[in-house]
């Protein structure tokens, strides 16, 4: 995973005329239209599809995924995916559409969800119907968009998120000091119920019909995500939709253009803050609870990651960077889950990244002899290195006994190793020729060491946030426009 | 080469899709057709060799200085267990993030995991009371018990909503806070307190019991909140007026009551009297000096448990996670109890719970560990009072 | 007027704008050349708080070490200034430098990763546990006092550490050739390369000053509040970010006196506003929109004109 391949920058294309990065974009479009064989089938067909029946493709596959799992899985995968994706599809409207770099986007999704637990808890008597509640959440938390739009229109660029991130730092030192505050007019009210929340929210009761349990709370994000993926399709070639994203390209031309600029930025930042507001409602049933540090800078830094790694304004990319950035550290949770799709992982890239075919079984053949000589030398010079066991059962537990070291106290030599590891990661790259090839199968030793003695013991732990955090830096470096994103100029 | 690194991202998308997939597909939950979850707690489990515990704890994040302790004391109980029964306990670990930028998402993935385990047949912990608040429904529509060793909000048990499924081996604010309280008024016969809460739940919990309490009495109280996270607070001590004769900090981290100890040192006010609660009761903080106090739950230093303990960490008694010890104890015997047949339920095994009745020769608390129909502890009414010898905390008669 | 109060306020504000400036600094000098906002920058200060902690050890620990406390306390200083000026280099070489000319909010992503990965690295290998620096027995918490004011030495330490590190800084970027280059790279970074200026190293270089200040911040840290841990660079990346702005992001000057105003700032607010602890933060981000709406480009930011 060299860093410096792919993109051409200014140090590497020192001949070429570079002006502007338009020649960037020019070569990744190039690049999409030579694709050939049955990617660039799939590619082209998937582009030339309707937009609804795009639509139709993703809900219907994830219409499927209760019928095949358990609640369990639906609830730790599939749940927050979809509630992580709804989220990501309203700020793609504020950041993808219209450009505006919105941080305070959670504050939106928590007033949602404080809203609804006011109207429909136990704790303030309140026991709303939905059909009256939503509608009330989606107002309120649009006017509170719009009064959080309106002074910032004068904002630009990096300013307009520095104040929305602390609009939304204040919403939650707010919610969790409110019952300190003596307000005008009412004096001491519990309006939050302060660093406690607000508990036993109740499910939504349409008609008196109860939407509850992981599967109706399931189908019913997805309905509103099918509304909200028709409903923005439907904008997207609109006045509106053409305008908002020449807004996004530049605002000023859009303006020369008599594009009405302030009133299409206050549109975005209004409809963002509803679709938001709405999924917080939806979240407070499934937590049955609203509380303070769920709406805080974590959620929205993964709202963020969502939408990038899909692709910036591509609808179709959130679900697949909702499925990355929620499920993968799910998924690591479990040792039995993380060693084959860490070892998958490592084959993967050697497969992709080393060629030709003789190379490739060069560096696994020299892997596998370099595990065996280290583990000869070790057992026979210091046996101390050796004596400790693989994790788990299984045969390719017992496997490793005899080819990876494992210390018998591996805490310090491990902790080192760690260290030392992530330095020779990031020096690997300088190195060339001969000394790429020979040093590759010592690499790759010294990283299933330290995982199978220092990050597997961990798992539940630090490491499947580490690999989180190196899983969003390598996907950057492999496609920065995102995995579905359409690569744009971008004016500074 | 600029075509590969594309198919490299495609392929990753493609590849963790696929596995999220198969996942799903392969997790061991056969037992469970869709329409019959494991959930209502009916669902019948073989005991087997091995018993599986949830645990449920802040393995990373902000907290997780107080989630070690907690590890650390219920992995010395399962290694004591494991040394002296034929059957075995495993703990299943899932991680909550408890403080974490990110929420209680966590933990609600963490407890779904533990809820959809058929083997998993009580949890320990969570640590957090807005977490066993966020929980709940979850692991009660799975039937499954929980314990917990550190969460004291009051409310929590005796709300009525968790009664048979909560239950907790650290007594609520509602003791400690009055503990602390009577003690201020009647032994150190202070007139002017000053609170300051860290603002999360666990803090403000305790302040509001204890400010209560003063005033009630007539002393001078003044309040102030702090950041959890913050670790500066000269400015905070620079606006404690020097009336003040006593300071009430229920904080959750010890180094940061040490660190605020330290720095009223530096700001020459070292004379006033500190006090910390349970979250504080460690070395750390007792080594700010002798005019430290501190209340915790009636844990016994001498007991042969807590020097096992520590013999085996160091001489470290990470003495917040005793009750958890506790929790485990208390999971581990109840399952023993239900799984005599050679099979159980989480019903059984909750009722078990129920029924506990651990006597005190065993218990980490020096009385037997029973529990009211709340599933509070019935035994410990009274926290014990702690004060500093300089560098560590001893008794005193409260 | 309570002029004890006003003067621990002020001394507490000082110390703490110090740090703030000494971080907002990394941001401001990385932003003002690359346009971007290095997320991983508050944790970078994490690890110099650690590697100043693990190099007092290796000289004996605070107890009994080494060589004289003062000679600890350089040391201390420039492994930490170093350690971290590597690792900004490695971070820039590794996850940014492959994202130059990637839409802007990319390498945010991936700034994000790399904040994530630090942080559990150091959880992972440090270990959960808060670290003490024990300044008391290193240097001695000696207590000034002039009446009733109070101020320590690592206070007075940190103040004047800080505002030495800060006139290195601006001597350097006023007077160097690599200076002037760091200017006309913030300036315009196709016209800087044009003239025959080698951009990457210039960044390689404002990386390397931006992480070692920071290092050093973190090292101060550890000296006047005496706890560190994994997670403590979230809370000072926000707030030298806050500092960075309210200045003007990408001035130098700027940053300086956005950190000392968003110290003192936060110091008056918990002294005189009400319930001044619990929502500093509060006030300090209102000062901070009110900044940004009258001056939009910050105290010290020039005003530009937009094209975007």
């Amino acid at each position: 995973m060299s860093p410096d391949d792919g993109i051409p920058g200014p140090a590497e294309s020192a001949g070429a005329p570079r002006i502007g990065v338009d020649e960037w974009v020019a070569s990744v479009e190039e690049k999409r239209e030579r694709y050939s064989g049955l990617r660039g089938v799939a590619l082209r067909e998937w582009d030339r599809l309707p937009a609804a029946a795009r639509v139709l493709l993703c809900v219907g596959l994830a219409a499927l995924f209760p019928l095949v799992t358990s609640d369990g899985n639906v609830f730790r995968y599939g749940l927050f995916t979809l509630v992580y994706g709804l989220l990501a599809i309203g700020l793609n409207v504020v950041v993808g559409f219209a450009g505006l770099l919105d941080l305070g986007y959670v504050a939106f999704f928590g007033f949602g969800a404080y809203t609804y637990g006011i109207l429909a808890s136990p704790q303030y008597n309140n026991h709303w119907q939905a059909e009256a509640a939503i509608p009330v959440v989606i107002v309120a938390t649009g006017v509170l968009g719009l009064l959080v739009g309106l002074p910032s229109r004068r904002l630009f660029g990096d300013y307009l998120a520095i104040a929305t991130l602390f609009f939304g730092q204040a919403f939650y030192v707010f919610v969790n000091n409110a019952n300190r505050i003596k307000f005008p007019f009412f004096g001491h009210t519990n309006l939050t119920g302060g660093s406690n929340g607000i508990a036993g929210i109740e499910p939504f009761n349409f008609f008196g019909y109860k939407v509850q349990g992981t599967r109706g709370l399931y189908y019913l994000l997805l309905i509103s995500i099918a509304i909200v993926l028709i409903f923005l399709f439907a904008v997207h070639d609109s006045r509106t939709g053409r305008a908002w994203r020449a807004l996004r390209e530049d605002p000023l031309a859009a303006e020369a253009m008599s594009i009405p600029v302030n009133r299409l930025k206050l549109l975005a930042f209004v409809f963002g803050a509803a679709v938001a507001g709405f999924t917080g409602a939806i979240y407070a049933t499934i937590a049955t609870a609203a509380l303070p540090g769920d709406y805080n800078v974590g959620l929205l830094i993964t709202i963020y990651a969502i939408m990038i790694l899909g692709g910036f304004g591509s609808m179709m990319g959130i679900f697949v960077g909702a499925i990355v950035v929620s499920s993968v550290p799910e998924l690591l949770r479990s040792s039995a889950n993380a060693r084959p799709l860490f070892y998958g992982a490592i084959l993967l890239a050697i497969l992709v990244k080393i060629r030709p075919w003789r190379r490739l079984a060069l560096e696994l053949g020299g892997l596998i002899a370099f595990g065996f000589a280290v583990h000869a030398i070790a057992s026979a010079a210091y046996p101390r290195l050796t004596d400790g066991k693989a994790i788990g059962s299984g045969l390719f537990a017992r496997a490793l006994d005899h080819w990876m070291l494992f210390p018998r106290n591996p805490e310090h030599i491990a902790d080192v190793a760690y260290i030392l590891m992530v330095a020779a990661i990031v020096i690997f790259p300088q190195a060339t020729g001969l000394w790429r090839a020979l040093l590759l199968p010592a690499l790759l030793y010294s990283v299933m060491f330290v995982w199978e003695n220092l990050l597997l013991q961990q798992i539940g732990g630090a490491t499947r946030l580490i690999l989180l955090g190196a899983l969003l830096v390598a996907l950057m470096n492999a496609r920065p426009q995102g995995l579905f994103g359409k690569a744009y100029v971008e004016i500074v | 080469m600029k075509g590969r690194r594309g198919l490299i991202g495609v392929l990753l998308a493609l590849s963790a899709a696929f596995a999220v997939v198969a996942a799903a597909y392969a997790t061991p939950n056969r037992a469970a057709a869709p329409a019959a979850p494991a959930a209502s707690g009916s669902a019948l489990v073989k005991c087997g060799k091995t018993r599986t515990i949830g645990f449920m704890v802040p393995a990373t994040g902000p907290a997780v200085s107080i989630g070690i302790q907690q590890a650390h004391w219920a992995s010395y109980y399962v290694s004591q267990y494991n040394k002296t029964h034929k059957t075995k306990i495993k703990l299943q670990q899932e991680d909550t993030q408890l403080g974490a930028p990110t929420g209680t998402a966590e933990a609600l993935k963490g407890a779904q995991a533990l809820a959809s385990s058929p083997n998993v047949l009580a949890v320990a912990g969570p640590a957090g009371s807005n977490e066993i608040v966020g929980v709940t429904k979850i692991l009660k529509d799975a039937g499954l018990a929980w314990i917990s060793g550190s969460s004291t909000r009051t409310t929590l048990t005796t709300d009525g909503t968790r009664t048979g499924y909560m239950f907790r081996t650290v007594p609520p604010d509602a003791i400690q806070g009055p503990t602390a309280a009577n003690y201020m008024i009647n032994k150190l016969k202070v007139k002017n307190v000053y609170i300051i809460d860290d603002q999360e739940v666990y803090s403000t919990g305790l302040a509001d019991t204890v400010q209560q309490v003063l005033r009630n009495a007539g002393v001078t109280v003044g309040r102030d909140g702090v950041d959890q996270q913050q670790s500066d607070f000269s400015s905070v001590i620079a606006k404690i007026p020097r009336s003040v004769e006593m300071i009430y900090i229920p904080w959750q981290l010890p180094p940061k009551g040490q660190a605020f100890g330290n720095q009223m040192k530096s700001a020459g006010r070292g004379s006033v009297k500190l006090m910390g609660a349970d979250g504080l009761f460690d070395s750390s903080f007792a080594s700010v000096g002798s005019h430290v106090y501190d209340t915790n739950f009636p844990l016994n230093p001498k007991s042969k448990i807590v020097a096992g303990f520590r013999k085996q960490h160091g001489g470290d008694g990470d003495y917040f996670g005793a009750p958890t010890y506790a929790a485990v104890q208390v999971a581990a015997e109840a399952i023993d109890k239900a799984c005599k047949s050679g099979s159980t339920t989480r019903a059984k095994v909750r009722a078990a719970i129920r029924g506990t009745k651990i006597p005190a020769s065993r218990s980490l608390i020096g009385v037997a560990l029973r529990f009211n129909t709340n599933g509070d502890l019935a035994t410990a009414h009274k926290f014990g009072i702690y004060k500093s010898n300089g560098s560590d905390f001893q008794p005193v008669a409260g | 007027m309570n002029w004890s109060l006003f003067f621990d306020l002020t001394v507490s504000g000082l110390t703490l704008g110090s740090l703030y400036a000494l971080v907002a600094l990394g941001y401001s000098m990385v932003y003002g050349i690359l346009k971007l906002l290095n997320f991983a920058h508050g944790d970078v200060y994490m690890i110099g708080a650690f590697i100043g902690w693990f190099a007092l050890h290796a000289l004996g620990g605070p107890v009994n070490p080494d060589f004289a406390g003062a000679a600890v306390l350089v040391v201390m200083f420039l492994t930490a200034m170093i350690g971290c000026g590597i690792l900004g280099v490695a971070i820039e070489r590794f996850a940014y430098r492959p994202l130059r000319n990637a839409p802007r909010i990319a390498p945010l992503i991936s700034a994000l990763g790399v904040s994530i990965f630090l942080q559990n690295s150091a959880l992972l290998v440090f270990g959960a546990q808060f670290r003490d620096y024990q300044t008391f027995n290193l240097i001695g918490v000696k207590t000034y006092s002039i009446g009733n004011l109070f101020f320590s030495v690592p206070q007075l330490l940190t103040v004047v550490a800080a505002i030495c590190l800060m006139v290195a800084l601006t001597v350097f970027v006023a007077r160097s050739r690599l200076g002037k280059a760091m200017r006309s790279t913030a300036y315009d970074r196709e016209a800087a390369s044009m003239m025959g200026i080698d951009v990457d190293r210039v960044i390689s270089v404002t990386f390397f000053i931006g992480s070692a200040l920071a290092g050093a911040a973190g090292v101060m840290f550890g000296l006047v509040f005496g706890q560190i841990f994994h997670f403590m660079g979230f809370l000072a990346g926000l707030k030298g970010f806050t500092a960075a702005v309210i200045g003007g992001i990408g001035s130098i000057p700027g940053a300086m006196i956005g950190g000392l105003v968003v110290g003192l700032a936060e110091s008056y607010a918990t002294g005189y506003l009400p319930q001044g602890s619990t929502f500093q933060n509060l006030y300090v981000f209102a000062l901070l929109i009110l900044v940004i709406l009258i001056r939009p480009s910050g105290l010290f930011g020039t005003v530009v004109v937009q094209k975007a």
